[in-house]
Order: C-alpha cells, then structure tokens, then sequence
C-alpha cells in the first residue's frame, strides 16, 4: 500500500460519520427539558456537595436552598452517583457509629 | 475513637506526633466505615475486588485529605468532606477499571440494540404516529447534525455508547469531566435556541415521541 493510500485511509477513517442513534437524539432531548442557561459546572458542584447533602439529611429543603445544584444533578449521573453515595453514607453510617 | 469538631480534626491533622497518628487512624476508620454505605449501589462487600478497593481508595483518600486541608472551607463536617473525596476516589476507580479494557470499536460492535423505551412502544402505534415520530426524530437528528460542533457530536455519540459516564467519556477524548460538561452544556443551549427558532420545545417534541 502506497504512502497515498495510508493517508486516504486514516481520512476516510476520521470522514466516516455513523448517524447518531436514536437513543442519543432522544436522550440529549431529554437532558434539554431540564437545561438552563444559568448552571454550575461538576467542579462547582463537587466543591458544594458535603454542604447540600448535609442541608438534604437535616430536613432542609437542599433543593429549594441551592437549585442551579439540584438541577445539575438531575443531569449529570455522574455527579448524581457520587451525591446519591454521599447520601448513602451520610444517612446510613451516622446512625450506626 | 476521639470525636472531634472540625477545628481539631484540622488541629490534630497538622499537628506533629502523636496527636497526627491518632487523628490519621481516626480517619482511616472513619473512611472504611463510610465506604461500604458509599459503594453499596456498586459493589458486594462479597466480591473480591471489595477489601484492595477499600484500602487502595483509604490510603489515597488519606493521601488527598492532608494534601488538601487548606482547601477545607468548614460548610460541612469534617468527615463529611473526607467521605466525599473518598467516594469521587472510589467511583473514579470503579469506572476505571469497568471501562478500562474496551476499545471504542468493541464497545460499538457489542452493543445491543434495545428498543428505546419511549421511541418504540411496546404497543402498536397507528400509522399516523410512527409517521409523525419518525419525521420529527428525523428532523431533529438534522438539526443536531447541523448545530454540533464536531467535538459535541463526538462527546454525545460516546455518551451514548452503553451509557458510558462523562468521566470516561471525557478520558477518551483528553479531556476533563468538568470541561465535557461545559461543552456539553455549551450544544444544549445551542440546540435549545435553535429548536426555539424553529418554533418547537424540546417537551413538544418529546411528547411526539411519546404520543400513543
């Protein structure tokens, strides 16, 4: 195989574009609903996520307190699995220490 | 174990001797009794990898705690903190080692293709509207063609993979969760505009999918 042939390989590798699924259309559909143009980024919320869920296991209303938070968790699941870990840890390890 | 309040955690924890040692195994007990409670959705407590995972994540919490005490702010407890560090330790990990060996093709090759939930129901449409959910998901799907940027369409087809988390995604395309989220974020409201142009609410839209 020629140098030619290589080179047309790789960018005929980089042209292919697979339609986007179905799922992903209707999954960053869904993600839409709950976007806003005011928001906090992971980082921002990891460096409040002690403060919230510990607003959460007091009986504050956490969500009402710190709504850009809440509204990211609804759609990072990222961030949400470490918010619903913490709230696991908080809520259950307390009461048995 | 010593209760503490956040201050002599803080104390204790820079202090040198033996007031450091207590405080560190202190810690270290407060982290493994946390972690079980942290992994649960993840992990049994019976599975192999439970026990080097609970260490491994332990000592490199231990690690980070004390490099990063300056960075305390006090707007929770102490522990709280720590347990936090602790889980982003241990899910990082996780998802590591869950993702770690699958190449981008293999991934693409595997997977199955389910019927989304709410695309395809489980029952009949009426012809009319598998016709009109069809139109609209093709119009959307220009729309995003149209709108994305390449690194968006990238990020959003590797997200859809096996519902591949962010952090994965984000070590794939070199770069950072927080900076995926940003980009991600960015073609969001691009789209939302966009959609808002063309006279349609992403709810209207959804709702076509959806309609009986």
């Amino acid at each position: 195989m020629s140098a030619r042939d290589v080179i047309q390989n790789i960018q005929d590798k980089f042209k292919r574009k697979e339609p986007l699924s179905d799922e992903v259309v209707e999954g960053f559909l869904r993600v839409l609903e709950k976007t806003r143009t005011e928001d906090v980024t992971c980082k921002e919320v990891f460096q409040q996520l002690d403060e919230y869920v510990e607003k959460e296991v007091d009986g504050k209303d956490a969500a009402r307190l710190m709504p850009l938070l809440r509204e990211h968790l609804d759609i990072c699941s990222d961030c949400c699995d470490e918010y619903e870990a913490l709230l696991d840890v908080i809520e259950k390890s307390t009461d048995k220490q | 174990m010593t209760t503490r309040s956040n201050e002599s955690w803080l104390s204790d924890l820079r202090s040198d001797g033996l007031l450091r040692e207590a405080a560190l195994s202190d810690l270290r007990s407060v982290i493994q009794h946390g972690l079980p409670y942290a992994l649960s959705r993840w992990l049994s407590p019976n599975d192999p990898l439970f026990t080097p995972l609970v260490e491994e994540v332990t000592q490199e919490t231990l690690l980070r705690v004390l490099d990063q005490l300056d960075g305390f702010e006090g707007r929770s407890m102490f522990t709280t903190w720590v347990h936090k560090i602790a889980i982003r330790i241990a899910l990082t990990e996780l998802r590591r080692k869950r993702w770690q060996d699958s190449s981008l093709d293999e991934l693409m090759d595997n997977e199955e293709s389910p019927a989304p939930s709410n695309l395809v129901a489980d029952h009949h449409p009426t012809p009319e509207a598998a016709a009109e959910r069809s139109d609209m998901m093709e119009r959307v799907r220009r729309i995003l063609e149209q709108e994305l940027t390449p690194k968006q369409r990238e990020a959003l087809t590797l997200l859809g993979i096996q519902d591949m988390p962010l952090e994965e995604a984000a070590k794939r395309m070199k770069t950072n969760r927080n900076a995926l989220y940003k980009l991600l974020h960015d073609a969001r409201l691009r789209l939302k505009r966009r959609l808002a142009m063309e006279g349609l609410t992403s709810q209207e839209v959804l709702s076509a999918f959806e309609q009986k």
